[in-house]
């Protein structure tokens, strides 16, 4: 009984909020209505009337018609509070599958001030924020992501109480952007890459000085095999050979390189050694299917293949009801007349 | 569960104890202390104490300087505190009682205060507890108290909903400041057409607990207790003439029965269901033999009248023995309309039978007394006993004395024959005794008599040591009459008031330092006090004493003839035009403020350029996108578009500093004109036509 009529209303509030980085609040989508306090605070007002009907008391009449006259200018004030406001996306943000995603959002208040606005999404919220008439502040909602790809939050609430917290104005606005939620890093076994040097690599690896092989410590994850245990006979210390040719190149993370594995798995352990390398500065390429990012080093290069790990076989989420910066709700520019004339 | 665990609980609780913001608390702790105070002289004085003890703990816990109790100790302090108040109140159930349980619930409630949810739960109740108020004192200045009491907590709430707010306590008093003035025309209008329907059901107010007044008994001391009150004890507006000082008797009962020192009602008033009394009694024009009295809440059922009236408005009505009651008992201020008769009317006769009743007399006591009666009957008529009994008091060195000694044994005998020194409840209870017993029937009569003009002098202020006792005889022919010993003891007392009549002694007023009253030779302190009483009086009158009948008579001096039910549609009426005209000022001014926002007006401008320019909006769409879109379409408007479209860009992006909004805004505007023209002109050496 509840989930159709929760749906429709959710059709409704879509239909009436349609998908947009900026959403400026006014009659049209502000909802408002009374909190548990508020319910209470009718129910007190009826009862002091009632008191001051038995008692014939003039004056409880009066704090009466006063106190509703209060949450009738409350209703407004609540209203104003948010009417008038702005809200932009102003940057969805990235982050790992499970983290909380930062999304900056920017809050523009309109002629009045907007005071102890709450923005939350889903189960986040942030701490209700003070913008002055006219001026703007940015925040950012953090936004719970469950797994990897685009994350587009289906409504952000934004809300207030203010001044007595009797009523409650709030609307939503839905972004149009979506947030790119890396895989979660998930220690990667030892790998084999099937990708055959390039000429690029064979470049980089003249510049590197290294011609056949990479001998650096071992750390953990390494095969046994490939310890070099001779060395580590006559010197003690324990290091590994990362021979290439024979065992594909190191400086190539690979999608193929972990048959049986689940995709989503693969991608995991992707992100793993893509944060690792990134960290340590070494230079690497990631191969996944359908897209190659050559080999390269430094954050944004990293950054980079997160992205692309991130966004792999995922479609970026586009809603057709979405507006461009800056238009009101009903763009005028799709008038038949200019459209036919702009084409003659 | 266990103890322990108890204990555990507990602490766990403690740990959300300060979530609340201190500022929020304050406000609420201050209208707390302040709503308070109108019931400091109703409340036991341990029940104050207990509740500034709670509150001042809950104070110090915000700041951790003490821990709020567990819930054992809390439990406890209830029980504790609970049990003092059923001993202290002894099972009585009235309002007053209840108002009283109230307030110590409101006190408990700071012990758990913790959440939002409390803050909010102590919001209701101390709003309720002005209400409560409200119904035991109705003077503007408390009524301003209890107002400012609302106003701290709705500036609390405030406070609780945006603690980080800079200035928010100012910004909270104006905010509420320009609500109050907005709403302000629609209140009065609820107020004054808002139907006045009849009590549903009714709680006496009555606590049993006394209050000053004049009782239904007269011992010869007690009067004079009344005379060290300076509390109003009703005020009076005359339609036409105020009589003369002397004539301002307002009789209120009738003592007709001696019990050893102590004159009583000789028959019980009738028992009448407990309720609430009408205290409404009209505000029609007063005719010029027509007065109107505001009584100060008595508890009793007696209403103030002068001699020959007869009652106006139906509150009141005219018992046996030409004393007006109220139906019910006067537990708040109420008003009354009486009308003076000529004095021809009055020829009232009494049958032999019922006079017997006025010549009751105890079996024994008063030898003296009784033997003077005797001498004086057996040589004169009625008339001329009662003339000589005035001239005695007149011409012997009689005292009237706000001191009387004490007159353990056969009082009137001592009184009259030894000391001479009295008061009137003295002279009047020793004149019948003397009269009843040289055969004439007469009564005690207990009422106030004088009234000192009000700040304007167009009305009267009673008070309570206007209060007196006087005589009644019957004489045949002329039915009963006034007979006052004070008048030819002490003529000033019935001249011009009690401080007169005992300015020699300076008794008056002595016991009762802060009586505004006692300093009348400070002109200032008389001016104010009269002032103070005056908007008062009007304020009683007008809006507190603002009930059915005031709004029938008001109502009714408007056209189309206004009943209950015209009232309920009025009031509909009224708030459903409230409401739509504050929406549409609202409205009006979302508009207004839309029209304002240039930024949109001039992106919408844009739009409608790129739309001729054949290339439409389409959803979704980033200005840039939609820049390199008209590039590529009209290649000579390409640079300007994409300028604009970084424009746009920056507006949104850039953290929005306001003074440079305007500069760039018209530097948007110059780069529109520019791209028109660039448009209109690629349009016409291609040959496409713009228009």
């Amino acid at each position: 009984m509840k989930n159709p009529f929760r749906n429709r209303f959710r059709r409704w509030i879509n239909r009436r909020i349609p998908r947009s980085d900026v959403q400026s609040f006014s009659q049209k989508n502000i909802f408002i209505l009374p909190t548990g306090a508020g319910l209470v605070f009718g129910l007190l007002l009826v009862i002091m009337l009632l008191t001051g009907i038995n008692y014939q008391s003039s004056l409880i009449y009066l704090s009466t018609f006063l106190l509703g006259a209060v949450f009738v200018g409350a209703m407004h004030q609540t209203h104003r509070n948010l009417s008038g406001m702005e809200l932009t996306l102003v940057q969805p943000g990235e982050g790992f599958a499970g983290d909380d995603i930062p999304f900056r959002f920017r809050l523009k208040a309109g002629r009045d001030d907007a005071i102890a606005i709450l923005l939350s999404c889903e189960e986040s919220g942030l701490a209700p924020v003070h913008v002055h008439s006219g001026r703007s502040q940015d925040v950012t909602l953090p936004v719970h992501s469950a797994h990897r790809g685009y994350l587009r939050p289906d409504r952000v609430r934004i809300e207030t109480r203010f001044p007595f917290g009797l009523l409650k104005a709030w609307s939503w606005v839905r972004p149009v952007s979506a947030g790119l939620v890396f895989p979660r890093p998930v220690p990667a076994p030892e790998a084999f890459s099937t990708v055959e040097d390039g000429e690029e690599s064979a470049e980089a690896r003249s510049v590197d000085g290294n011609d056949h092989a990479d001998i650096r410590p071992w750390r953990e994850g390494d095969l046994s095999q490939r310890v070099l245990w001779k060395r580590f006979a006559r010197t003690g210390q324990m290091v590994v050979a990362d021979w290439e040719g024979e065992q594909g190149s190191p400086y190539w993370l690979d999608f193929n390189a972990y048959p049986g594995a689940d995709h989503e798995l693969r991608l995991s352990y992707l992100a793993f050694l893509v944060n690792e390398r990134g960290k340590s500065g070494v230079r690497f390429g990631l191969n996944l299917p359908g897209q190659i990012i050559e080999p390269d080093s430094g954050p944004a290069h990293a950054a980079r293949c997160l992205r692309a790990l991130a966004a792999w076989g995922e479609e970026r989420p586009r809603d057709t009801m979405a507006e461009p910066h800056g238009t009101r709700r009903k763009p005028i520019g799709n008038s038949p007349q200019y459209a036919g004339e702009g084409q003659a | 569960m266990s103890f322990l665990d108890r204990l555990r609980g507990t602490q766990s609780e403690e740990a959300t104890a300060t979530n609340l913001p201190s500022r929020a608390l304050l406000w609420l702790i201050a209208s707390f202390a302040l709503l308070l105070s109108p019931q400091w002289d109703r409340l036991p004085l341990w029940l104050i104490a207990a509740c500034a003890v709670l509150a001042a703990w809950r104070w110090l816990a915000q700041y951790g300087k003490v821990r709020l109790p567990g819930r054992l100790l809390r439990t406890g302090i209830m029980l504790v505190l609970i049990g003092v108040y059923v001993a202290t109140v002894q099972g009585r159930f009235t309002v007053d009682t209840a108002a009283s349980f109230f307030v110590l619930a409101v006190g408990l409630k700071w012990l758990e205060t913790r959440l939002v949810r409390d803050f909010y739960v102590l919001f209701f109740i101390l709003v309720y507890l002005a209400s409560v108020n409200f119904l035991f004192h109705q003077e503007i200045l408390w009524a301003l108290v209890n107002f400012t009491g609302i106003a701290l907590l709705l500036v609390g709430l405030q406070v609780l909903n945006a603690p980080e707010l800079p200035g928010g306590m100012t910004s909270g008093w104006r905010r509420l400041g320009g609500m109050f003035l907005k709403t302000l025309p629609i209140v009065v209008l609820l107020f004054v057409f808002f139907p006045r329907m009849s009590p549903l059901w009714s709680v006496p107010l009555v606590s049993g607990e006394a209050r000053t007044g004049i009782s239904d008994t007269m011992r010869p001391g007690d009067i004079s207790n009344l005379a060290q009150s300076s509390e109003r004890a009703f005020r009076v507006t005359f339609g036409g003439e105020m009589p003369a000082y002397r004539d301002r008797y307002w009789r209120g009962l009738i003592l007709d029965y001696l019990d050893g020192e102590t004159w009583r009602q000789g028959q019980q008033e009738p028992f009448r269901a407990l309720g609430r009394v009408a205290v409404d009694g009209g505000i029609g024009e007063l005719e010029p033999n027509q007065y109107d009295v505001l009584l100060e809440p008595t508890d009793q059922r007696w209403a103030f009248a002068l001699e020959s009236s007869r009652a106006v408005s139906d509150n009141v009505f005219e018992d046996s023995a030409d004393l007006f009651r109220f139906r019910r008992p006067a537990d708040s201020p109420v008003r009354y309309r009486l009308a003076l008769e000529s004095e021809a009317s009055v020829a009232e006769t009494q049958n032999a039978a019922e006079l017997r009743r006025y010549l009751q007399l105890p079996q024994e006591g008063n030898p003296r007394a009784r033997e003077f009666a005797r001498e004086l009957r057996r040589t004169m008529g009625d008339e001329q006993v009662v003339r000589t009994l005035l001239q005695r008091f007149r011409e012997q060195e009689y005292f009237y004395t706000l001191r009387p000694p004490a007159m353990p044994e056969d009082g009137i005998d001592s009184l009259l024959f030894d000391e001479k020194r009295g008061f009137c409840a003295h002279y009047a209870g020793a004149t019948t005794f003397v009269l009843r017993a040289a055969g004439i029937p007469s009564r005690v009569v207990v009422g106030y008599q004088g009234g000192e003009n009000g700040a304007g002098g167009d009305y009267l202020i009673v008070r309570q040591y206007d209060a007196h006792a006087w005589v009644e005889a019957y004489v045949d022919g002329r039915g009963w009459v006034r007979i006052d010993p004070t008048a030819a003891i002490a003529p000033d007392r019935i001249e011009s008031g009690l401080r007169d009549a005992v300015a020699e002694e300076g008794s008056f007023l002595e016991n009762n330092w802060a009586s505004p009253q006692r300093y009348a030779d400070v002109a200032l302190v008389q001016w104010a006090s009269l002032q103070m009483d005056r908007i008062n009086y009007q304020w009683q009158r007008w809006v507190v004493g603002y009930q059915g009948q005031s709004q029938m008579d008001l109502m009714s001096r408007l056209p189309g003839g206004f009943g209950m039910r015209e009232l309920g549609y009025m009031t509909a009426g009224i708030v459903g035009a409230g409401l739509l005209i504050a929406g549409l000022i609202s409205a009006l001014q979302m508009r207004r403020g839309e029209r304002r926002d240039a930024f949109r007006r001039v992106v919408d401008t844009w739009h409608r350029l790129c739309a001729t320019a054949g290339v439409p909006v389409r959803h979704g769409e980033t200005p840039s996108v939609l820049a390199s879109r008209l590039a590529k379409a009209e290649p000579a408007a390409g640079d300007s578009a994409r300028l604009f479209a970084r424009m746009v860009n920056s507006h949104y992006y850039s953290a929005g500093k306001d003074d440079e909004g305007v500069e760039q805004l018209k530097r948007m505007r110059r780069l529109l004109a520019t791209m028109k023209r660039q448009l209109r002109r690629s349009g016409t050496r291609t040959g496409k036509s713009s228009d």
